[in-house]
Parts: C-alpha cells; structure tokens; sequence
C-alpha cells in the first residue's frame, strides 16, 4: 500500500494515548496508520456496546466520515508512539486515482456493511427476512398484475422465466404473459375495471355480471368465457375439463366487494338460523352427508329476505362445500366454494373457500392452480393461520414436484 | 457529476422510456447504472403495496450492490421520464475502474454516505418512543443540511408522510404527534414544510432517550 503515497501528504507523529478525533468530529482528513498502533472505539447502535477495533499499519481510517462529510462515529486514540500519514480528500481522491485495487477493497468492505445495516433495519422494521427470491418475483409479477400495470407484470413474468423455467410458477407466469399479450384480461389499457381486483382475470367481466343476476346459485356451471380470451391450454384429466371452463371463467374473481347481497332478496324460508345450527352441529360431528342435506336445503331456498339470514345463506354454502369435499366430490364442492369466491367475496368465509379451491386443485393433481390459489389466500387479509397453512401448502407442492 | 467519455454511451448506454422497468426487486443482478439523463423511482413492494424508496437523478449511481455480491435486487426500479444510462456488467468492472478511477472514487462517496444514511435511520427507529422518534426525523432532516445554523428556527421541507416513513410508523400517528409539538409551540406545520423553533430541545430530549436505552 506504500506506493502511491507521495506528495503533498504529511506524516504526523503523536504519543501514546493522544486522541487523533473524537466520536463527533466533523473533519475531512482520512488517515493511514504507518507506524504504531490505533484504537478505534465506537458504540454499536442497534445493542449499545462498545466495540474496539484495532487499525492495521497501511490501513486506512476515517475514510467513510470524511468522504461522507459527516461527523466521526469513533474515537481514534494511538497506543504507543504512532506516525499516521493525513490526506486530504483531494490528496486521498488523487491516491485512490492511482490505485484501483485499493478501491475495490474497500468497495467490498462498505458494501458488505450496507447489507448488513439495510438487513438490521428490515428486522427493526419487521419486514421478513425469510423469503425464496423466485416467488418473491413472481409474486412482483402478481402484483403489477393484478394493478393491472401490464408492462411491468410482463417484465417480472418473463425475468421469471428467464431465471426459474421449468417450475410450477413459470407456467402460470407463461400464462399471464399470454393474457396480457392477448389484449390483457381487463379493458385494454389496464386499470379499466375497479372491480378485477385480485390475481388471474382471464375472461371478460361481463360473464361475471351476467352470472351474478342469476337467481339460484345451487350447482351452477359457469358460462363459458369468450373463446378469444382463453389462454388456458386444456388438460387431461379426470374432470379437469369442467375444472378449467370454471376457473378460466373464474380467473376474473375476487373483489366486487361493492356487490350489494341484500339487494337479492328473493323468497325467505323461515326459521332459517335454526336449521343452519342443525346442519353445524351435524358438520361438526363430521356427519358430513347429513350436514349436507340442511344445507343444501337453504340454498334450495334461494336467497333469504330477511337481512340478517345473508349470513347463514353464504355459510350455507361454504359448509356444503366443505361437506362436499370431505365426500371428495369436487366438482359439486368447487361450484359452491365459485359462488363464494366470486360473488361473496365479503364473506369472512371468503378466505376459506379460496383456500378449499386450492385443496380441491391439488386433489386433482393440478398443481400449478393448487399452487395461484394458495398463493392468493396469502394475499387475503387478515394474516391468519390459513397463511401459514397455505405457505406449508406451496412448499410441499415446490418440493414435490 | 461524473464526466464520461461519450464514446461510453455507445458501448453501454441504453435508454428507457416513461414508466418502464429498468430491474426488478429479486431479480438476479450482474449490473450497474450510472443515470446521464432522467430521473428514476427506486420502489419495493410492501404489503402488496407499491412504496417508494428514493427518487434518483443525472450523476447518481443505482444497482451498485451487485458489482461486488452475488445477491438478488433488493428493490425495483422505474424510469421516471425519458431515461439514459451506462449500463456496465460486473465483469467489466476492473476494466472500467482503470479506464475511470473517478467512477472508483465516486462510488466510494455514494457508499459512504448511504452507509451513514441508513446507521442514522436506523438509530431512529430503535428509538421506542413515537414523540421521540419523531424529534429524531426532524434532526435528521436538520443535520442533511449542513449549513443549518442550530441555534436559530429552521425550516425542514418535509411532511408529516415523510417523517412517518423516517420513523417507520403510519402516517396517521406520525400526524399525531407532530399536532402535539405544534400544539406546544415547539414546532409550526405547512403542508410542505415543517419549522422547528428550537432544535437544540429535541437533541437534548433524543440524546437523553438514546443513553437509557442501553442502561
């Protein structure tokens, strides 16, 4: 580290124990240590206690205060008879000129502790720490998307193809891109429609509309979406088929949270809370088909007039469908758990249902829809045990693939 | 500001338009930018919210971080405006130090000063007091401008929004408090600009908190 130091640069002696600066200083001298030994004390702001460091001869010190132009954070104070070497910022620019490793060293250095910091104040902030970076673009990808921010969806979609192809997630990612270069799945130019609130918007919310007048929502089979807007490839299974036409036209879900329940009123069956109590004594005695039956006779029922019955009628189909898929017959349980998700979504049930379509995905071995409706639980607020189920759920479904 | 030859911008310049993406928070990162013209927005999403981080400008350094780590972006950042910058790979980065020992010394400036940004951030924020993390935004933002004279009343131009991201709090309850100080004729609110009357009083307050904190 010796060459390079000529010039107008001064050594200055001091004796031991003299303090060089003090903790506060404002100055703009950096300083090498050429013969001797100095102490650098300082206290450690996140735990307050007080650190020494000793400076190695040819090291540099009061660098990033000087450069920084902001007060000395340590007391520097000699040991012994020390010669130091004090540059000013010119004379320190014109040495780092002529020295381009001294440069990357200490680059390193401070670049290593701004990590550090910034990791510290993330914690003090309590923004998690605990993340894999491929979700955590994919799901920048979900935000701009669901912003209906389409360039920049598509630019997080396609750096998360680029760098994780092959997983469950690129296919979704690959899927959006398509949407969004099919004219994107709201109203051109993005933002169109307030209510296309979350995740997957793949069809035309028109249907959705047309959907929502109808009057019995027992057992329904969704429209099917204007052709041009599909992007889903169809998939081979069982009875992913029906599965696909409901979630293509499901992707629009979520969020017409201003949709007005009351308003629907149509026949009230009467004594309606006490037979919603019967069917959740029945379910929770995992008398799943007798469960079933009281609850598919509210919804039989239609819509209740009576204001405060809302509730049992949209539970009623949440525990139906549940019902359902404990008898693991998923498509009468995903219909019920659809109308929930699409038109209730201000149910405190709504949160449930997405997570059961999630399940009910991953039942038919559909792991990438398993995995968007885990992943949207995520996104649903409050934070409640159903996150932490569904975060175990993306794992296990990452892992197994 | 940073005198590059020109002959730089056809070898590594590359120019965004209004709104587009230049990186992406997670995104693997081998490169770093130097902003010639146009202003760009550094954000992070939090909570599924869009926030803004910094705002950066002509002679200004972004994705620097990535020359010496090997660590995903830890924000994502947008052009503002129309856009021109030197782009240079990791790689490069040996080379480009020789050809421009400038750029060395410039980077080591911009290091320096975040690292003291952040360590001054995050003494606020291990504060426990709201009232008092508060007080320590506003010396802060007192201290950035180093021909403030201490004694006297002097005008932050800040809000009440910026002060709550200072000290990590909502802006609701950073509302609050600064109504408080107000109401105690300690400080006047705008709505661009705060005045503090004395900021020797928070100093006092601030370094008296920051002592028990440890004892």
């Amino acid at each position: 580290m010796t060459n390079g130091i000529q010039g107008g640069i001064r050594p200055r002696s001091y004796k031991a124990g003299s303090i060089i600066y003090f903790e506060g200083d404002k100055s703009e001298y950096v300083y090498i240590l050429k013969t001797g030994r100095v102490l650098l004390t300082y206290i450690k702001i996140d735990t307050g206690e007080e650190v020494k460091e000793e400076v190695r001869q040819g090291e540099f010190f009061g660098v990033k205060s000087a450069l920084g132009k902001y007060p000395r954070e340590e007391t520097a104070q000699t040991i012994g008879e020390t010669v130091v070497l004090v540059l000013s910022l010119g004379d320190f620019e014109r040495m780092i000129l002529r020295n381009v490793n001294v440069v990357r060293k200490m680059l390193r250095v401070f670049s290593n502790q701004l990590r550090r910091i910034g990791k510290t104040v993330r914690t003090v902030l309590g923004e998690s720490e605990n993340v894999n970076p491929d979700l955590e673009l994919f799901r920048i990808g979900e935000h701009y998307f669901k912003a209906g921010d389409f360039n920049k969806a598509t630019y997080a979609f396609k750096k998360y193809l680029e760098y994780y192809p092959g997983t469950e997630y690129a296919r979704i990612a690959m899927e959006r891109i398509k949407t969004i270069s099919s004219g994107g799945p709201a109203p051109s130019g993005g933002g169109g429609s307030d209510d296309l609130g979350d995740f997957s918007m793949e069809s035309d919310s028109d249907d959705m509309f047309t959907f929502d007048e109808a009057p019995a929502p027992k057992a329904q089979t969704a429209p099917k979406p204007a052709a041009s807007n599909k992007s889903e490839p169809a998939i081979a299974s069982e009875f992913s088929s029906e599965m696909d036409d409901f979630l293509s036209d499901d992707n629009s879900i979520d969020d017409f949270g201003d949709f007005d329940l009351d308003s629907e009123a149509s026949s009230a069956p009467s004594g309606l809370k006490g037979r919603f109590d019967e069917g959740e004594s029945l379910f929770k005695r995992q008398n799943f088909p007798g469960a079933l039956e009281i609850f598919q006779g509210i919804l039989d029922g239609g819509e209740p007039a009576k204001e405060g019955d809302g509730k049992y009628f949209v539970d009623s189909h949440y525990y139906a469908g549940v019902c359902y898929y404990e008898m693991k017959k998923f498509k009468e349980s995903m219909n019920l758990f659809a109308e929930i998700i699409k038109n209730r979504s201000d149910s405190e049930k709504y949160k449930g249902a997405v997570f059961y379509a999630g399940q009910i995905f991953e039942a038919a071995g559909q792991k990438d829809k398993a995995i968007t409706y885990y992943n949207k639980v995520l996104n649903i607020t409050p934070n409640d045990s159903l996150n932490g189920m569904a975060m175990d759920k993306i794992k296990a479904l990452q892992r197994g693939r | 500001m940073l005198e590059l030859d020109e002959k730089f911008f056809g070898r590594f310049g590359v120019e965004y338009s209004p709104n587009q993406i230049i990186f992406c928070e997670y995104e693997p990162g081998y490169e770093f930018y130097f902003i010639q013209k146009g202003k760009v927005r550094i954000v992070k999403i939090i909570n599924d919210r869009e926030k803004i981080i910094d705002v950066l400008g002509p002679g200004d350094v972004f994705g620097e971080m990535a020359i010496l780590e090997e660590q995903p972006r830890s924000a994502t950042v947008i052009a503002i405006d129309n856009v021109r910058v030197l782009k240079f790979h990791r790689d490069n980065f040996d080379a480009l130090l020789a050809g421009n020992p400038q750029l060395a010394y410039k980077l080591l400036l911009i290091f320096s000063k975040r690292i003291y940004d952040q360590k001054r951030r995050l003494m606020i924020l291990l504060l426990e007091e709201p009232s008092v993390k508060v007080m320590d935004v506003l010396i802060m933002l007192a201290e950035q401008n180093q021909q403030y004279d201490f004694e006297g009343e002097l005008t932050l131009n800040t809000t009440a929004r910026q002060v709550a991201s200072w000290a990590g709090m909502a802006e609701s309850e950073a509302q609050k408090e600064l109504t408080h100080l107000a109401r105690v004729d300690k400080i006047d609110l705008f709505e661009d600009r705060i005045v503090v009357k004395n900021i020797r009083d928070f100093q006092r307050v601030v370094t008296s908190r920051r002592k028990n904190l440890y004892s």
